[in-house]
């Protein structure tokens, strides 16, 4: 039959009518599979004929495309059929997600801008797997055993660190962009950049953009500066990069500022670079003062809030609890201060850098450990640029289940997924490096320029991230008994992780990649393995998942965690967890959720020290919760369902929700029934109001 | 209450961030009490101690030798532990332990706290006064001695060891002027702290019915309760460094 028997009109993808034309079809099949014209002609004529049959006026180009896969699927070629895919969303799931909030990332919120992200995160996640990820890596996270984290971003590494060197050294000079900055002279114009440049780069990676030592390196350009300029500078960084909610779908840069009361070590004789980018002539050690300043200034902001007295979502101020932090004059005085903006917002994390470790952090959880090349880079503290590839996570509960009581089992299942862990590493890094060899005219060009000599990314130092989730429910399952019931099993779920730390280290030599265990943050993983291990190994795991089931709130306890809900002696808590965090190089961290209760900044820094001294612990912080007003702007202690000022019910929640501060009604599930159960010290917070003993 | 028998204790709280200002402590709580304010919130403590299981010292002692490198300060709370002889020997045993311990009392046994205070046996005072001294029957529920009140007030005042009063503002209860009064009755002391009412589990039911005053209204009350100190010391002792202020941080 001729085509143009065919009196048809086609919808193209191009936003036009064309009349029918089969050979498009061919030609289609041709380029993008690896079938035989001859074949291809023969698809085609079929899918003419099964058009035509139906008598259909217009027909859409997805309708051929699906038509077309149903015949390569009838003759058996199926490779075929997975090239000649077509990528997108249904009518129905579009419609919601332009009307709805998505709740897998709290740090989303709703609106145009949003919708896009959502859009093309769905569409470039179906790309990874079909494409990016060979068919057993891409099962195993379709069916929960392991979960590849932002697959939405494939094509852009997972998080980073980096230095204000850089930009101090080099100005704003980004590729394509259509202005060139040279190096800022004045702190405010340093500020920009520094905002600017964060924003790019969140452009460039799928997670947090951390930022090392802000206060040591901005110390330069803060001489001569009166203490309320100083507060001016430190309110205008927090405020920028908190309504930074212009760039990628409307989302806050998810940043990190590291900051230090002393010049750390490895930069107390770097040569200092000031305002032009020119050397002071100074080194970093000389800039202590300027530095401290800055640091005390930046946390009278948090200690204010915002403007309707909320605590800042972004950035997370870190402070790096150092032995020469003891060794520093005015340690307690700031101690004191941190705690204070600890216990009243919540803001401060307090990272612990115990011995002669150098340490940045970066996201959540993840933190780099500088090891000697690095500090030989530290004095030329521009170089200072990290980043992790991506990060896959292990269901930890789901190898338990499977393994049936048999040590020898679960420890080869830990082993397979380890490996497959390791493979989809390999795969994204081929494909990443792919794209890095496009350099300048390829996507990741931001990434690729050379100002310094060297990619921008540093790509032979970056690292690959091995997550778990639920050892608490893995244990369980396996030993009987939670992380926190025995010692028996608390040193269970130590020979996990040792296992797999090992794994981690034999690995690193045997492929040659940069392999860290993190504490995944999970903040929708943890409910997507819960709600999949309920359909999978039921009725088992109805008895092991955590939150409520009748409500689908779902959730497995997060990482080497213990129960969230667990009435605990928070001294407990952060040394029995505080086990785990060795083994976990790329970072970890204890919370105290505080509810609304608000315990004193002395008893705070007291705890800080002592976790330092007494603990293996790598870093803590405390969760108050708060709820706000959008009636009077207002904000107050606790979650309400009114407001405490004007009892308005038009309020928001507010609290931690994995790393970082957000609206509670931005929460999924999951994490909606960790919030109901957490444990909220409050026998160990609230004023004499326990008084039975239990 | 005799002696040989030992105090009964009744709740413990291993860490606690609040208890004892400015550091970590843990908290002993006795039971029983002399005094029946309405709006207590331990309320179990004064009515229905004898049900409640005893916890044994020695427990207790493992325990905080257990966390002795973290925790080195005991909070003794109530009810109301100067009702019981057998504090000195609780105290006597912490303070042999290397404890420091901190004192919660309605002042009620001057004679208890003078003996405490002049055998070293406690390091910080925190002393409830429940309202005006003229009308002391209404805020703790019975008939009291209120020289009594008035001589441990007069004795924490002096200054022995560190002190600290308090009050709980309770809403249709207490008369906002009747918490400058008591302010002005112990401006002298080093620190006055007002704390917030909190309607949960109080020793008259009816009173979780009252809602609390708004943080506006408190920190009002602070400040005016900060001025009354201020003024005090501005005439006395003007260069006396500013008194520890009313704020209250928690």
């Amino acid at each position: 039959m001729e085509t143009t028997d065919l009196n048809l009109f086609v919808r193209t993808s191009e936003e036009t009518l064309s009349d029918w034309d089969r050979t498009k079809i061919v030609d289609a099949l041709v380029r993008e599979t690896l079938i035989d014209r001859e074949t291809a002609n023969e698809i085609s004529k079929e899918a003419e004929r099964l058009i035509r049959t139906s008598n259909i006026k217009v027909v859409t180009a997805p309708l051929i495309r699906e038509i077309v896969n149903a015949k390569l699927i009838e003759k058996g070629l199926e490779g075929a059929r997975r090239m000649h895919t077509r990528l997108g969303m249904p009518i129905y799931d579009v419609d919601n997600l332009i009307l709805h909030p998505n709740k897998e990332n709290a740090n989303v919120p709703h609106g145009p801008e949003a919708t896009n992200l959502t859009l093309a995160e769905r569409i470039k996640k179906e790309y990874a797997l079909l494409t990016v990820f060979s068919q057993d890596v891409a099962d195993a996270h379709m069916n929960g055993d392991i979960h590849l984290h932002d697959l939405g971003f494939i094509d852009r590494p997972y998080c980073s660190g980096q230095s204000v060197e850089y930009i101090k050294r080099f100005g704003l000079d980004l590729p394509h962009s259509l202005s060139m900055a040279k190096p800022a002279r004045q702190p405010e114009v340093l500020l920009a950049h520094l905002i600017k440049f964060a924003a790019a780069l969140q452009s460039n990676f799928a997670g947090a953009i951390g930022w090392d030592a802000v206060n040591i390196f901005f110390a330069p350009y803060i001489q001569g500066m009166s203490d309320n300029e100083v507060k001016q500078l430190a309110q205008m960084l927090i405020f920028e990069f908190s309504q930074q909610a212009v760039a990628r779908g409307g989302q806050a840069i998810f940043s990190d500022i590291n900051i230090y009361w002393e010049v750390p070590k490895h930069f107390v004789d770097t040569p200092a670079i000031g305002p032009g980018g020119t050397p002071t002539g100074k080194t970093y050690g000389e800039y202590e003062k300027e530095a401290q300043r800055f640091a005390w200034k930046l946390f009278e902001v948090y200690k204010e809030g915002d403007g309707a007295g909320r605590p800042f979502f972004f950035p997370k101020p870190i402070v790096h609890i150092t032995e020469r932090f003891f060794k520093t004059p005015g340690h307690m005085d700031f101690l004191n201060h941190i705690s204070d903006v600890a216990a009243d917002k919540g803001n401060t994390y307090f990272v612990f850098d115990r011995g002669e470790t150098a340490k940045i952090s970066e996201c959540c959880r993840l933190s780099f450990k500088l090891d000697e090349h690095d500090l030989r880079d530290a004095q030329e503290p521009w170089r200072m640029r990290y980043c992790a590839l991506q990060n896959v996570s292990l269901n930890l509960p789901r190898i338990a289940y499977m393994a049936k009581g048999d040590d020898t089992k679960l420890f080869k299942t830990i082993t397979d997924r380890f490996v497959l862990a390791v493979k989809a590493h390999k795969e994204k890094r081929a494909f990443l490096e792919r794209l890095l060899a496009l350099g300048e005219n390829g996507p990741l060009s931001l990434l690729t320029m050379t100002r310094d000599g060297m990619p921008y990314l540093r790509f032979n130092l970056a690292s690959h991230l091995i997550g778990m989730v639920g050892l608490n429910e893995m244990v369980q399952i396996h030993t009987g008994e939670e992380l926190h019931k025995s010692k028996k099993a608390l040193k269970f779920g130590l020979k996990v992780i040792a296992h797999m730390n090992l794994l981690a280290e034999k690995m690193k030599r045997q492929e040659g990649l940069r392999l860290l265990l993190e504490q995944t943050p999970a903040e929708s993983t943890s409910y997507r393995f819960a709600r999949l291990d309920l359909r999978y190994f039921s009725p088992a795991s109805g008895r092991v998942v955590k939150g409520n089931i009748v409500t689908g709130e779902v959730y497995y306890t997060n990482s080497t965690h213990l129960n969230v809900k667990e009435f605990m002696n928070p001294i407990e808590r952060v040394t029995q967890e505080g086990i785990f965090h060795p083994l976990i190089e790329a970072g970890s961290i204890s919370h105290i959720w505080l509810g609304e209760a608000h315990p004193t900044k002395e008893a705070i820094a007291d705890f800080v020290i002592k976790t330092f001294k007494h603990t293996t612990n790598d870093q803590i912080a405390f969760s108050p919760e708060f709820t706000t007003c959008n009636s009077c702007h207002r904000t107050g202690r606790g979650l309400t369902d009114t407001c405490m000022y004007c009892g308005s019910t038009d309020v928001d929640g507010i609290t931690r929700i994995t790393g970082y501060f957000t609206k509670v009604s931005s929460w999924n599930k999951g994490k909606l029934g960790e919030l109901k159960d957490r444990y909220r010290n409050a026998e160990f917070f609230v004023d004499n109001e326990i008084a039975v003993n239990q | 209450m005799s002696m040989e028998c030992n105090i009964p204790i009744k709740g413990f709280i291993e860490t606690s961030f609040i208890d004892w200002k400015g550091r970590l402590s843990s908290v002993v709580f006795t039971g029983g009490c002399n005094f029946r304010c309405p709006f207590c919130h331990n309320r179990d403590l004064v009515l229905n101690h004898e049900k409640m299981e005893n916890i044994p010292l020695d427990y207790i002692l493992l325990t905080l030798r257990k966390y002795k490198k973290w925790i080195d300060h005991v909070v003794i709370t109530g009810g109301e532990p100067t009702i019981h002889g057998s504090l000195f020997k609780l105290t006597g045993t912490l303070k042999m332990e290397g404890f420091r311990i901190k004192l919660d009392t309605n002042g009620s046994s001057p004679a208890t706290i003078k003996g405490l205070v002049n055998e070293n046996l406690i390091d910080y005072i925190a002393m409830d006064v429940k309202g005006p001294i003229s009308h002391y029957k209404r805020w703790c529920g019975i008939d009291v001695e209120t020289a009594k009140i008035e001589e441990s007030i007069q004795f924490i005042l002096s200054g022995k060891i560190d002190y600290e009063f308090r009050m709980t503002v309770v809403p249709f209860f207490h008369r906002v002027e009747d918490v400058y009064e008591v302010a002005e009755y112990v401006k002298d002391a080093k620190r006055f702290y007002i704390q917030e009412f909190r309607p949960k589990n109080t020793l008259n039911p009816r009173f979780t019915e009252i809602k609390p005053f708004s943080p506006q209204k408190m920190e009002e009350i602070r400040k005016n309760v900060n001025q009354i100190l201020e003024d005090r010391s501005q005439k006395t002792e003007g260069r006396r460094n500013p008194r520890s202020t009313m704020h209250d941080t928690r």
